[in-house]
């Protein structure tokens, strides 16, 4: 009998944080091999989980964006949350929409897309899910019992004890793809640059472009690094976010302008010299970026001239963001364990 | 006009008479979920149901009393929060209307010690009455 491969990240302590429910990750490719439908590959997965579980199943070869809109390889495009074993049938699965028909006029609208087109042609993009079809009304979630899977798969929460955990999209990727992660908490940096988001119509947390690049979807003032700065985090490492935000600075995206000014683009936009629009930038949205130490005197400050090599080699030390955090090796993260299908 | 909609008060005090009448003792209803309701007209076609239900639970023999559980049938609900600046003479001086959009858990998880073969769901497809 065949067996459904997937990651499993226990809910429990690591590294002295709370991961506050199961995080279960699979790869379309598992899924296609055991010739599974996505939702029969959750209702397998999930039966075999007694407590809470967030699960998202990941197609390695489409494409996706961060928050702050860098377009990076590996996308989920399944989203489920379960709890005793079981998906709620209304509320605890959702597809994302497929945008691999995108063209001039839709990146025109949402130019941070241009990487899509032009590094990774022909492939599959996958944001957030229809937001026309589904039934919660704003958030893009799932919710079984106490199983809360949010924004789209990159927050899950147990809603009974109201913990949280923060799974940014290349922290998932790198799991599957072997690759090491960071495990931490979010801090005031993170905080903020979540709040420097591009306007996408099926955006994985705000659709419906509502926010233009350079303004901050918190608008809170002071009160964004407060937001989300106490979450346990599991995300890409600083050299992995900085090749992917290379990668889209070398493409012409301009941070403020065409790409989100997260504290994380910024400071390496800075050190390649990069132009970076700042009359576009927000008065609100400075007002959050002075918040964390990217006061407009740091805008204006000539930071060294670096290679995009020196930048990777030297993330951890150069791009800010993630407290107290350590790096894993995704199987130290990540458990492998199977199901019979 | 009976039919309309309930009353919240007459609402709860159906479900304790039908929890102390229909059974071979009179068995108490814990009532959750309403705390936060002053004032509501809860729909009257689900209210007879609900309170048959109650009825027919209290019924059971191995049933020792009752719990009432209300919570959203959509798991996130949209509130408008008003916030007000009130003036020494008690007027308001300064509103701000505000949003905050909140994730609920499901019924699930008020469930987790009922084995399923006892869960019977006569909830409507999502929109229907």
């Amino acid at each position: 009998m065949a067996q459904l491969k997937y990651k499993m990240i226990p809910e429990g302590m690591l590294n002295g944080k709370l991961v506050p429910l199961n995080i279960v990750l699979i790869d379309l490719k598992d899924v296609k091999a055991c010739g599974l439908e996505p939702k029969q590959a959750f209702d397998l997965v999930a039966s075999t989980i007694d407590g809470p579980a967030g699960l998202n199943i990941i197609d390695l070869d489409a494409c996706s964006t961060t928050s702050d809109g860098v377009v990076v390889k590996g996308a989920i495009m399944r989203m489920a949350a379960s709890d005793r074993g079981r998906i709620n049938k209304d509320f605890g699965y959702l597809e994302m929409k497929p945008l691999g028909y995108y063209g001039d006029e839709e990146i025109a609208q949402e130019p941070h897309l241009k990487v899509w087109k032009e590094v990774y042609p022909g492939t599959e993009l996958y944001m957030g899910p229809d937001f026309t079809k589904k039934i919660i009304p704003v958030h893009n979630v799932v919710i079984t019992g106490r199983a809360s899977n949010n924004n789209s798969a990159t927050e899950m929460m147990n809603i009974v004890t109201m913990e949280e955990i923060l799974l940014p999209v290349l922290g998932q990727i790198s799991i599957l793809k072997g690759e090491n992660v960071l495990m931490g908490r979010t801090g005031e940096v993170i905080s903020v640059g979540i709040g420097m988001v591009v306007p996408e119509w099926y955006a994985r947390i705000i659709p419906k472009r509502q926010y233009r690049c350079g303004d901050t979807a918190h608008g809170s003032g002071e009160y964004a690094k407060t937001l989300k700065k106490d979450i346990p985090i599991i995300c890409g490492t600083k050299a992995t976010l900085a090749k992917n935000t290379i990668t889209a600075l070398e493409c012409g995206l301009v941070p403020g302008r065409t790409i989100g000014g997260s504290p994380a683009v910024l400071t390496i936009a800075k050190y390649l010299h990069k132009e970076i629009a700042y009359d576009n930038i927000t008065e609100r949205a400075y007002e959050e970026l002075a918040s964390v130490g990217l006061t407009k005197e740091w805008m204006e400050t000539e930071l060294p001239l670096l290679t995009p090599e020196e930048i990777i080699a030297r993330a951890d030390e150069l791009i800010p963001g993630c407290e107290d955090y350590k790096e894993y090796k995704a199987d130290e993260i990540a458990q492998t364990r199977y199901v019979e299908c | 006009m009976k039919l309309l909609h309930t009353k919240l008060p007459e609402f709860i005090k159906k479900m304790q008479v039908a929890a102390a009448e229909q059974g071979n003792v009179p068995k108490e209803i814990e009532i959750k979920g309403l705390e936060n309701l002053r004032s509501a007209k809860m729909q009257s076609l689900r209210t007879g149901r609900i309170e048959h239900a109650v009825g027919e639970v209290a019924a059971l023999e191995n049933v020792e009393k009752l719990e009432l559980i209300m919570i959203p049938r959509v798991p996130e609900t949209m509130q408008t929060v008003i916030v007000k600046g009130i003036d020494k003479d008690g007027k308001c001086a300064k509103a701000v209307l505000e949003i905050v959009n909140v994730l609920h858990p499901t019924e699930e998880a008020y469930l987790l010690d009922c084995e399923p073969e006892n869960i019977d769901d006569r909830r409507p497809a999502i929109g229907n009455h």
